[in-house]
């Protein structure tokens, strides 16, 4: 009887939690973190805290704490009731890098006058678009693995103001596993 | 063991590719895009020498990449250049990235390239990545009889405090003069900017005052060509314009402290 019913219908509005484990995508050699789904399991606001180590940093170890909501506007069926393809993600994320060196502003800086520096150097925007494969039935606890690619602020200005810089050029690829929590 | 062998391997290759960022202030480059000072250099020492010491100097490349694309290439058509050398704020974000798409564009030169660090390529991470892509803040070589002296002059990146220029290293640089005719020191901030720690203004022109085979001062940070002696004491100064003016300085050193400096502008709308 159950199993005849839309699975959309067996969706909660909000809901479940779960982790993520992602890698790369200017956020971290490795960053552990986790989230909860809302309207309908189609916004996906998560935390994640990264690290990179001494050998990347060139300096101290850093850690990134990432804000990041994904937007899943579209699930497909793959033909098998456990596959599911989310084939195409919008997201952004804001992030900020831990560490002496960088300043939230040009004025928290102390040695600059108003103005001198215009962007923060710890604090990072950016726009993501992906893709994704879930794996598990709807209603029990699922695993998706997901690619995206992203462009920060700084490098999406560069490219705006010269011809010769190209979108690939400002691209930054990641990507990770989500586990849901029951 | 093997296990983590392979990951490392694996690790290195994805950070080879500009795709795959860790962070964008990350140090991290490939092994062949790292220490550039020392390469150029290596390149530098091989060159078949002249009598007449002949380099392009300018500044600033700071997010002005198709400049950097027509500097290059008009460079590139100038005869016996020795070098190029960039005059600091390499980058506009201090961003590992920068560097790279700078670096990219300046490889296409015929000769070798050297720089120094400027106060944006010391923003964020910058000086470590500066550290890892180029190499020391402060270095000298030797070239045609003239002794290069290039140093982090940005006091203000660090809160000043009378720690850079670093001027016990400067001082013993100015000093060594064996094998040399002739001296040349390059700085981003040129000691006349607001920028340089005020602490160190004195001691800085002091120093350069009594080096008596020193040619010039070079400096950019100001994007735009001044000559003179500001400090009335027999020291010229000299700052070039940045890669948004295109226009870019050669000097043309010879004798004791002859040179000549001409200016070469480019592109559209030179």
């Amino acid at each position: 009887m159950l199993a005849s019913i839309p699975a959309r219908a067996q969706q909660a509005a909000a809901g479940p939690y779960f982790l993520t484990l992602h890698v790369a995508g200017g956020t971290g050699l490795v960053a552990l973190g986790g989230g909860y789904r809302l309207a309908h399991e189609r916004l996906e606001p998560e935390l994640l805290v990264g690290y990179v180590p001494r050998r990347l940093s060139g300096s101290k170890p850093l850690a990134i704490v990432t804000l990041k909501t994904t937007w899943l506007p579209w699930k497909a069926g793959l033909g098998d009731a456990r596959w599911q393809a989310q084939p195409f993600t919008l997201g952004a994320m804001v992030n900020y890098t831990t560490g002496k060196q960088f300043f939230l502003t040009n004025n928290t800086a102390g040695r600059y006058r108003p103005g001198y520096y215009w962007w923060s150097s710890a604090v990072r925007l950016g726009l993501l678009a992906g893709t994704r494969l879930n794996y598990g039935r709807t209603g029990s606890t699922r695993t998706a693995a997901y690619a995206e690619l992203s462009a920060n602020d700084l490098h999406l200005i560069s490219a705006l103001t010269n011809r010769t810089l190209r979108l690939p050029d400002i691209l930054t690829l990641g990507g990770g596993l989500k586990q849901d929590m029951r | 063991m093997q296990l983590r062998g392979l990951g490392v391997i694996v690790l290195l290759w994805l950070a080879g590719c500009q795709l795959v960022e860790f962070s964008p202030n990350q140090a991290y480059v490939p092994a062949r895009e790292r220490s550039l000072t020392a390469q150029n250099l290596r390149r530098l020492e091989v060159q078949p020498a002249d009598d007449t010491l002949r380099f392009v100097f300018v500044g600033d490349t700071q997010r002005f990449y198709d400049e950097t694309e027509a500097f290059v290439a008009s460079v590139n058509q100038q005869r016996a250049v020795d070098f190029v050398l960039v005059g600091g704020d390499i980058s506009d974000f201090g961003l590992t990235r920068e560097f790279r798409w700078v670096n990219q564009r300046l490889n296409a030169l015929r000769v070798p390239f050297l720089t120094v660090i400027g106060n944006h390529d010391l923003v964020g991470n910058g000086r470590a990545v500066y550290q890892h892509i180029y190499g020391p803040l402060n270095y000298s070589f030797q070239y045609q009889q003239t002794r290069f002296i290039c140093l982090d002059t940005n006091g203000r990146e660090y809160g000043f405090g009378r720690q850079v220029p670093d001027m016990a290293w400067l001082r013993q640089q100015l000093a060594d003069t064996a094998g040399s005719r002739r001296t040349i020191v390059v700085g981003h901030m040129p000691p006349t900017d607001e920028d340089f720690d005020p602490e160190l203004v004195s001691a800085y022109t002091a120093a350069l005052r009594s080096c008596p085979q020193l040619v010039f001062h070079l400096a950019a940070h100001v994007h735009r060509f001044t000559a003179g002696q500001p400090f009335h004491d027999g020291v010229t100064y000299l700052t070039t314009y940045s890669l948004q003016k295109k226009r870019y300085h050669i000097l043309t050193v010879w004798g004791q402290r002859e040179f000549r400096l001409e200016t070469v502008a480019y592109g559209a709308g030179s």
